[in-house]
């Protein structure tokens, strides 16, 4: 965009280069942190290692940053990711329990996550509360009924040998030698690159993030579609926790909170990727990429565990404020 | 950024609309409905708990909510300077993460066998400069608050981890004792650094010239700009601020716990809460000191009222929770009545 808005492409280099950095930045420094692992760890840049990386620290973070991109992308953002999770986790280990089939389990627990979702919906479409102010008070309100819910906050263990085969096949099993659970974050980042980019679904929530009242006075139901998003946003967060339990066979009270930040960080580091410094899905899952490199990368080093998480928060400081700093210069800011 | 995250209060218009007669009583409620329920809330805890309204148990509310009211209230610095959109405006998730540091680097120096001063003035000077730090990126490098101060946050969490290994470090110095220590009329000492700093927070941002201008670079960049206020300066001040309050809790911290504890992230989100659900307390829905202040002390009061009943405490982040939506909820209702 900014190549064709620009006046005179020669007189302005130094802007095109910087233009130039900040689409390319994030790829850059994925590039760049890549080689830096396998220059520093000789089991970086290894099959399994890399195969470790996608199963281990990408496909959940993918998933609920997936969800956050469609909160974001509506102009809002959900901090209750986490709890749709863990109401879907738990719903789900219960009935498996409890002797339902997992096919039933897992459609409750899905259930579940839309729920949360249909909550945050009321309040933000019904009521007018920002999303950001909802979703705090849902993610409040979510910790104490689970900690109702398990006298506490005991987890919920299924035995050994009580996990059905189903259930074992969503969290290890592999369909055409993909992981499944792999397998399920690539389909939802497809679902999700589609919505975006082909239905008018997705153009709709898109231009209600970028401008609320044009979208409003063109006669279009921004509360339906802003209701509809983060209904969406449960449903897929609950995905996440699904796989998660099938995974661990264990549903910890408040576990899906971990995953908050990072796919907050994720989805915005993915903005830095759009020229106009909107939430996109590919940038979000660049994003993920980049965090998910860091984390095994540095797990690799010698480096002390603490000082791992100095270095993550390091790097991404560094990519934020090069992109940042770039776009001022490109004439974005 | 396109997202436009801002919560309640900033549908405020610049030109308040003349108030009709049906409008008045909406708008009273508004006002003084907060301060109404906060009242309600005292009375039937004090109805119910035996020991409620104590002038003990009173002290121990104020010393109890002396942390994360010194938080809120630098927290509420940024909230104003930064304006009302929670992405793009006054927001700093690093200083719960900020006070862990601190509290790490006091008890630290008190353990290699320096005095009160110097690990005073280093808990103090950790506090400023992940202040600069955030005042920095997102003043001078542009990045949005939510964004750098999350960055920071994450930094200054492992930096703690990496002084402390994730242990306890007992501390316990002459100061320590003597803030830890009851005051004059049986208070905790800690009950009356939490109201000076209010005191004294709220005599500088309601009170004073720069006060005014913070609200002005929040609320209005474009006339404050055009009004020759030095913008960045005003904005990284106030994150300075906020990161120097992170610096004083931390010091509270260690002499509460007796030392630095891990888990000082837990206190995040309670801390945003106490400094959203503030600007309920002012006439006009925007974030301020006092406002802050009397929404720390009802955090801190439903929780002891909790503890007295012996409701269990898993319910307290429930009550928190409802609370939030509850009072949003009702503001957003009365002002579409209002308007």
């Amino acid at each position: 965009m900014s190549l064709l808005t620009s006046t005179s492409a020669f007189t302005d280099l130094p802007r095109l280069i910087a233009a130039g950095v900040v689409r390319y930045g994030l790829i850059l420094a994925l590039v760049a942190v890549s080689a830096i692992f396998s220059a520093a760890t000789p089991t970086f840049l290894t099959l399994a290692n890399l195969q470790s990386i996608l199963v281990n620290n990408f496909t959940l973070l993918a998933i609920v940053s997936i969800a956050m991109t469609f909160a974001v992308s509506s102009g809002g953002i959900d901090l209750s990711v986490g709890t749709a999770m863990d109401f879907a986790s738990f719903a789900f280990v219960s009935l498996v329990l409890a002797g339902q089939p997992v096919a039933i389990a897992a459609l409750a627990g899905l259930a579940a996550g839309a729920l949360v979702g249909a909550f945050n919906a009321l309040l933000i479409s019904g009521i007018g509360v920002s999303p950001f102010l909802a979703t705090l008070g849902t993610l409040f309100i979510g910790r104490s009924v689970q900690q109702l819910l398990t006298n506490g906050g005991n987890p919920v263990y299924l035995p050994p040998s009580g996990v059905p085969e189903a259930f074992r096949f969503l969290g290890h099993g592999t369909i055409a030698g993909l992981a499944v659970p792999l397998a399920a974050a690539i389909l939802i980042i497809a679902a999700a690159a589609v919505v975006f980019a082909r239905t008018r679904f997705g153009r709709v929530i898109l231009s209600i993030g970028i401008q609320p009242a044009v979208v409003r006075y063109s006669g279009i139901g921004t509360s339906t579609h802003i209701a509809a998003t983060f209904v969406i946003v449960g449903l897929i967060a609950a995905v996440a926790g699904l796989i998660l339990t099938a995974t661990v066979t264990v549903y910890i009270p408040s576990s899906g909170n971990a995953f908050l930040l990072n796919a907050i960080g994720a989805t915005f580091i993915g903005t830095t990727l759009s020229p106009f410094g909107r939430p996109n899905v590919g940038g979000t899952v660049l994003g993920v990429l980049l965090l998910s490199i860091v984390a095994n990368g540095l797990l690799l080093t010698d480096l002390n565990f603490y000082w791992q998480q100095v270095g993550t928060g390091t790097l991404i400081f560094a990519v934020l404020a090069l992109s940042f700093i770039n776009r001022k210069a490109a004439g974005h800011a | 950024m396109s997202a436009e995250v801002e919560f309640a209060p900033a549908g405020l218009s610049a030109i308040e609309p003349p108030l009709r007669p049906t409008g008045t009583i909406a708008a009273a409620a508004l006002r003084f409905g907060s301060l109404i329920a906060f009242a309600a809330i005292l009375i039937v805890f004090s109805l119910t708990a035996p020991y409620f309204l104590s002038v003990g148990n009173i002290g121990n509310v104020l010393g109890q909510s002396a942390i994360s009211g010194v938080l809120a209230i630098g927290l509420t610095v940024v909230l104003i300077a930064g304006g009302s959109n929670v992405v793009t405006g006054g927001i700093d998730l690093s200083l719960a993460a900020n006070m862990g540091l601190s509290a790490a680097v006091y008890a630290t120096l008190t353990q290699l066998g320096y005095g009160d001063a110097a690990a005073i003035s280093a808990a103090i000077g950790t506090g400023a400069l992940i202040g600069t730090v955030n005042a920095i990126a997102v003043v001078y490098a542009g990045i949005v608050p939510l964004l750098a101060t999350l960055a920071v946050m994450n930094v200054v969490a492992g930096l703690e981890l990496v002084l402390t290994q994730n242990t306890v470090l007992p501390a316990s110095t002459p100061f320590l004792s003597a803030l830890s220590a009851s005051g004059p009329s049986g208070l905790p000492v800690l009950a009356y650094v939490l109201l000076g700093f209010t005191a004294l927070a709220t005599a500088i941002v309601q009170y004073t010239p720069v006060g005014l201008r913070l609200y002005a670079v929040g609320e209005f960049p474009d006339a404050a700009r055009a009004a020759g206020l030095p913008l960045r300066r005003l904005l990284s001040s106030a994150f300075v601020a906020s990161g120097v309050s992170g610096g004083i809790a931390g010091i509270l911290s260690v002499s509460y716990l007796s030392g630095s504890t891990t888990g000082s992230g837990e206190m995040l989100l309670p801390v945003v809460v106490t400094a959203l659900l503030g600007s309920v307390f002012s006439r006009r829905l925007v974030p301020t000191i006092t406002g802050t202040f009397l929404s720390a002390l009802l955090v801190g009061f439903l929780t002891n009222g909790f503890q007295l009943l012996n409701i269990s405490s898993t319910l307290v982040s429930g009550v928190q929770g409802a609370l939030i939506l509850i009072v949003v909820s009702a503001t957003t209702l009365l002002r579409r009545q209002e308007a």
